[in-house]
């Protein structure tokens, strides 16, 4: 399991808060994007198409840590756009690890060499760098040449200099599992401390329609790539999601599990779905009608996702539900198996 | 009704610029990034400003800017199979450009602001186009010491041009998104209105009455040319100034004329009498209080701009 006891237990102690408090619904991980610029135009990503004027803006420093103290999940995830194009990114790194937030700060790595000397290394933070496989299948992802070499000349420097780094690869139709468990072996190889993994959604905004994983492929996939785990393979997610990728559990999504703050307000339902957007917290929690997401809703848009955003919060909240799923969850972590 | 809400939601699908007209007859243009069954919310098309427009009010709506979706498709299927080459800027389209700002004399730089801001002393030969050009900022601004043509502005207070001009001839008005950021930023400290660009320093209090006007506020040799050399390469600019002379106050003669140092003429000023060396003194100390605002003005302008501009 590639994620500190310190993380888990914070972690753990946060769900079973909500759970004694009888909350239905909470937050696990706040999806922040402060910004949609971004200095790379990936294939699948549905993120960034937006007028200049608006890719111009960002939230300011005070708006991203009051959407966390609104918030108050445990963990946040500063996705984009590029993060490191934001000016003050580390004067909002710096406030949400004042406020004890485990931060993931997702990035291309393009600029991280050049920026680290502007952050300390910190348990709550960790680089959570885009590699979506090898050196071939990463470049054609994120359409640039040598974009591999720099993420992993990066993910050195960062380790050299003491900071957690985590990877985070999207999969896409075509993926092949041989490829990518080689990927995996060298990713550790590197020493990062954990992999985070997921199939891409169709975004409908997204260049390319065509490489969109289905369900039942991305189950087959899954299954091919993670079946007899190296020992060495540490995840950055809970088992549970990997043996629901793999096919081997049914989960329903949990939208409101990473709710997502970017300039236009807290987005409705979802990080992945635009439906509109509510101005506090609150209201995204109360005045959502949340019956219309997930699979079981019938909505076309979800029938297809698996990414982590919507299952890793049920797979958490399903590992503290029954004594059956927490000894699942501990014996994969202790052998490793899934 | 059921057309307009059709077009509410086309709006909201659409990434890109609408333009919505209303019964009024007027018209809103922005982004539209969310709708309720009562209104449609958007940003202005400066990015800037959220509105929210009621339903009602609307008889149109037509997608005016460029569809970006549409855009990066099209991009993409140009490039098919094709990658950016590896020396493709990190920076992407977003490169770090500095802010400039442009002195006359290096006595006015500026100190204590930041790495992403150049500071350069052009000199009384102008020059801004080819630094501009040099720099490629991200912003310009015109920044330095003027004479004052109201009360208003002191050595105490920063001047935010609204506009510059020349004595004739057609003003350039300052950028309104940039002016707005920069006036919340010199909050308490900020006088706004016209800069009016002379060809020779306005000396005496009745040569600064013959350029004064309703709303001019300050009188310099350079805001002008920086401006329209910003302008002409598309970039946005501010001009901020601090009266070191203000409006019934006249300047010692030998501070008319431009020098790279001014101890010698100001020694043999001082050599004239009493009168003149208090008239040296006054005019030390205004100097040093007009640079210790800018010094605060810059400092605040340059962090709220690292803000708004990427």
């Amino acid at each position: 399991m590639g994620i500190p006891v310190g993380q888990m237990v914070a972690v753990t102690r946060y769900v079973v808060r909500q759970r004694l408090a009888r909350r239905k619904r909470y937050p696990l991980v706040l999806m922040l994007e402060p910004l949609f610029r971004c200095n790379l135009a990936c294939t699948g990503c549905g993120k960034i198409q937006y007028p200049s004027s608006l890719l111009k803006r960002h939230l300011t420093v005070e708006q991203c840590l009051a959407a966390s103290d609104e918030c108050g999940a445990p963990v946040v995830s500063v996705a984009g756009g590029e993060p490191l194009l934001h000016p003050q990114m580390p004067d909002i790194v710096k406030g949400l690890v004042e406020r004890d937030r485990f931060v993931y700060l997702c990035t291309n790595a393009l600029l991280l060499e050049e920026k680290l000397g502007q952050y300390k290394p910190d348990r709550h933070l960790s680089f959570s760098i885009h590699v979506d496989g090898p050196r071939g299948e990463h470049d054609r992802s994120v359409c640039r040449e040598g974009v591999y070499d720099k993420a992993t000349a990066a993910i050195r420097a960062a380790l050299s200099r003491g900071f957690r780094v985590t990877t985070n690869t999207t999969l896409f139709e075509g993926a092949d599992p041989v490829r990518m468990r080689k990927f995996f072996d060298d990713m550790m190889a590197l020493g990062v401390e954990g992999m985070m993994i997921s199939p891409g959604y169709s975004y409908e905004k997204a260049p390319d329609q065509e490489h969109f994983l289905r369900r039942e492929r991305a189950h087959r996939l899954f299954a091919r790539m993670l079946s007899a785990p190296h020992k060495t393979w540490r995840f950055n997610q809970s088992p549970l999601f990997l043996q629901f990728l793999m096919g081997k559990r049914d989960f329903e999504c949990t939208p409101w599990g990473n709710p997502t703050y970017n300039l236009f307000g807290w987005q409705r339902p979802c990080y992945l779905l635009q439906d509109g957007y509510a101005q506090t917290f609150r209201e995204l929690m109360e005045d959502t009608d949340w019956s219309k997401y997930g699979r079981a809703s019938g909505n076309p848009r979800c029938q297809d996702c698996m990414v982590h955003c919507g299952f890793e919060p049920t797979a958490v909240d399903t590992t503290f539900r029954s004594v059956r799923a927490l000894g699942a969850t501990v014996a994969s972590m202790a052998t490793g198996r899934l | 009704m059921s057309d307009i809400n059709e077009l509410v939601e086309r709006a909201f699908d659409y990434r890109g610029v609408v333009t919505l007209a209303r019964r009024d007859g007027s018209r809103v243009v922005g982004y539209v990034y969310d709708r309720g069954p009562s209104y449609i919310e958007l940003f202005d098309d400066n990015g800037g400003a959220r509105l929210r427009v009621p339903i009602a009010d609307l008889v149109g709506i037509e997608m005016t800017g460029e569809d970006c979706a549409a855009r990066a498709t099209q991009a993409w299927e140009r490039r098919r199979g094709k990658l950016e080459p590896a020396a493709t800027s990190i920076w992407g389209d977003w490169g770090q450009h500095p802010i400039l700002v442009l002195t006359a004399l290096h006595g006015e730089l500026v100190s204590g602001t930041d790495a992403s801001v150049i500071v350069r002393a052009l000199g009384v030969g102008g020059g801004a186009a080819h630094v501009i050009a040099e720099q490629k900022p991200r912003v310009v601004i015109s920044c330095g010491f003027a004479g004052g043509l109201d009360a208003s502005a002191t050595p105490d207070r920063v001047v935010l041009a609204t506009a510059v001009r020349e004595e004739i001839g057609d003003p350039i008005m300052a950028p309104e998104a940039l002016r707005s950021a920069a006036r919340d930023a010199l909050f308490g400290l900020v006088v706004e209105g016209e800069i009016v660009c002379a060809t020779r320093i306005a000396a005496t209090p009745d040569a600064k009455r013959a350029l004064a006007r309703p709303g001019r506020l300050a009188v310099d040799l350079e805001s002008w040319a920086i401006a329209r050399a910003a302008q002409r390469a598309g970039i946005p600019w501010l001009a901020v100034r601090v009266v070191v002379d203000p409006f019934d106050v006249g300047l010692p003669a030998f501070a008319c004329e431009p020098r790279a140092s001014y101890f010698g003429p100001a020694l043999r000023h001082a050599l004239r009498g009493p009168a003149a060396a208090r008239e040296l003194v006054d005019l030390a100390q205004r100097a040093r209080r007009a640079r210790r605002t800018l010094g605060i003005a810059m400092r605040r302008i340059a962090r709220v701009l690292a803000e708004v501009t990427p």
